[in-house]
């Protein structure tokens, strides 16, 4: 797979030559097509300035992006044309109806008229929105809206979808909504670089993450990659068959194992053991053929727990905003 | 090298006049800002009780013009419609402009600020409408409403005809003027909106403007005058100045005084009615010592349709250059 988005050494600066402040800081980083990115950060580390930069709305100070081949900085409408922007706002016409509101942007697009029309609807039937076609944009909830914004920045079938904040003030059931969407789009074929402070969903729909503090991106990667590389201890819970003698037979075998470390009784689950262990996934595999063939245990359950995007972010942000 | 690595010439750029057609076209019947702001404005009462109140209050005005004069006129057969019809033309004429003074920066000032206050103007920027796209179908779709109020007056002024005293370039010249006013102000509340933060900022400066541009200049006219007489002294009779210095007072005093909507309407109709012309004239030369005898001016309607039409593709073009810059 070839990068999409590309970002070399950006960096963005606001204020005056006398004093300024760097929002983004040499950001190197670079998607894959068909990627589902989440830009991970705390409030003020630099998502919204880099997403901006990318969509041509903010000039970069130094350093160089390029989305879809084009330069943001040489090729602006190149750029405009392979990609959907959704920021984080709505953005809507509210004296405009909803298939206006979508026929409008179409053609801002420079969509045929001709194609307007099944487009239009296309688009509605995608978001869920099609029994609404005739009403006015005011009339609609904030989730619905979301999803309007959503199926604008898609009237012109960008290659790459650039998502500020997609799911931010919503109630639980258009979030489910929203990361539903952007599962659908994803099995599209679309890219989506999108930015979000909730991490269970950016856990849930991603492919690869990027985690930028205080305009620095300190970590980026495949989701699993950076789980493990970050997390160089695996947790492994199992659970056996029989009575508190089975699981004191599991932990002292446990205990001459290579690799093998920090065995527990978890509080909250009687009858399991926890354990960290060091190696591969050949090793792991090896260690679980051992404790069965071995030493006779019943098990029941081995499995591998994973590490939260939560325990990913904490240990490489360090708490600063800028 | 004037040809490509295969050798095949590259493709020649149609001429200016067969390209403009379609650049026409795209910038105004095929524009999407266009039709989204007509149908917005066009829907709901708004647009109706704002020509409707506009019709009433020029027909209002018109009538009470023709009743007095028709009243106040002493004549033994009747008053005389000669001039009952040039009043009503002025004073239609002269409401007109007033309205367009006051209307056109309502309806332009909002323009591009309030995109910002909707918070759609992100969106239109990274969509593939052009800057000068997005501004001419804004200020068009802002404009076409000015005109269409200019244009519903039409029946009203065409009562002059019935009276008569009203020709052909008295309209022509009025209507060209009002067109002008109109365009120039909105371009320029437009480029305003394009600058200021919000729709209220924009829309104060841009009614400053207006005032300035027709209030301010005849205050700036009436200083000029007394420099005028001194230097020609003509009013304090010293000694008598250089020739080049009257006749160049003389073309500044013009200038300003063709500048203004209300001052260009009369001076132009002065001209046509006492000079015969809707062109050039000439006066005598108010000061001897000069080669010439007389001094070539032209109607004021000539000065004023070209410095306005100036300002506006100025301001058109500011307004473009400032959408299509990228935040820095």
């Amino acid at each position: 797979m070839s990068a999409i988005i590309e970002m070399r050494g950006l960096s963005k600066a606001y204020g005056n030559r006398r004093e300024s402040r760097l929002a983004v800081k040499d950001l190197t980083l670079s998607i894959k097509q068909g990627a589902v990115f989440g830009f991970i950060g705390p409030n003020g580390a630099g998502k919204t300035t880099t997403m901006r930069m990318l969509t041509t709305l903010l000039e970069p100070t130094s350093g160089e992006a390029w989305v879809a081949g084009c330069s943001v900085a040489k090729d602006p409408r190149g750029v405009r044309r392979a990609i959907g922007y959704m920021p984080d706002y709505f953005g809507v016409y509210d004296d405009m109806k909803v298939w206006e509101y979508l026929d409008f942007f179409a053609a801002c697009y420079d969509v045929p008229a001709e194609e307007r029309v099944g487009t239009t609807g296309d688009l509605l039937e995608l978001v869920d929105l099609s029994h609404r076609r005739d009403d006015f944009v005011d009339s609609l909830s904030r989730g619905m809206k979301q999803r309007l914004c959503l199926a604008r920045s898609l009237a012109h079938d960008p290659t790459v979808l650039i998502l500020d904040e997609p799911a931010s003030g919503l109630d639980p059931r258009a979030r489910i909504e929203i990361r539903e969407l952007l599962r659908e789009l994803c099995s599209m074929g679309k890219t989506i670089f999108f930015s979000s402070h909730i991490l269970s969903e950016v856990a849930d729909i991603c492919t690869h993450i990027g985690v930028i503090e205080d305009g620095r991106l300190v970590a980026a990667g495949n989701m699993e990659e950076m789980q493990r590389r970050l997390r160089p201890q695996r947790a492994v819970r199992m659970r056996l068959l029989g009575e508190a003698e089975a699981r004191q037979a599991a932990k002292e075998a446990l205990f001459h194992l290579e690799g093998v470390t920090d065995i527990q009784d978890p509080p909250d689950a009687p009858g399991e053991i926890v354990f960290d262990f060091g190696g591969d996934d050949a090793n792991l595999s090896a260690v679980l053929t051992t404790l069965v063939t071995d030493h006779g245990l019943r098990i029941v359950s081995f499995s591998e727990e994973s590490s939260g995007l939560e325990d990913v972010f904490l240990q490489v942000t360090q708490g600063i905003v800028s | 090298m004037g040809s490509t690595a295969t050798g095949a010439r590259p493709a020649k750029r149609p001429r200016l006049w067969k390209r403009l057609p379609g650049a026409f076209s795209r910038q105004l019947l095929d524009n999407p800002v266009v039709r989204k702001e007509l149908r917005g404005r066009m829907r709901g009462r708004r647009a109706f009780v704002v020509l409707t109140a506009y019709l009433l209050f020029l027909s209002c005005f018109t009538s009470v013009l023709y009743y007095t004069y028709a009243t106040s006129a002493e004549q033994p057969y009747g008053p005389d419609s000669y001039l009952i019809g040039k009043i009503v033309f002025g004073g239609v004429v002269g409401a007109q402009i007033l309205l367009v003074i006051f209307i056109t920066p309502a309806f332009t000032a909002g323009t591009i600020s309030g995109e910002r206050e909707r918070q759609t103007y992100d969106l239109l920027r990274t969509t593939l409408l052009s800057a000068s796209r997005l501004v001419t179908g804004k200020l068009a779709s802002a404009l076409s409403y000015v005109v269409l109020l200019i244009v519903a007056a039409v029946p009203l002024e065409s009562m002059a005809f019935l009276l008569g005293g009203v020709a052909l370039e008295e309209v022509v010249i009025s209507q060209l003027i009002l067109l002008v006013t109109a365009v120039a102000l909105g371009a320029v509340s437009t480029y305003l909106s394009s600058r200021m933060r919000t729709t209220l900022t924009a829309t104060v400066i841009s009614y400053a403007f207006a005032f300035l541009s027709t209030a301010g200049l005849p205050l700036l006219f009436m200083i000029f005058l007394p420099i005028l007489g001194f230097v020609s002294g003509g009013l304090y009779g010293v000694q008598e100045p250089h020739w080049l210095v009257v006749v160049t007072l003389i073309y500044i005093g013009g200038f300003l005084l063709a500048i203004n909507p209300f001052s260009a309407l009369i001076a132009s109709e002065l001209v046509l009615v006492e000079e015969q012309t809707v062109f050039f004239f000439s006066v005598a030369m108010p000061v001897s010592g000069s080669p010439y005898s007389q001094i070539w001016l032209v109607s004021p309607w000539l000065i004023y349709v070209p410095f306005f039409a100036l300002v506006a593709l100025l301001a058109y073009w500011l307004t473009v250059r400032r959408v299509r810059r990228r935040q820095r």
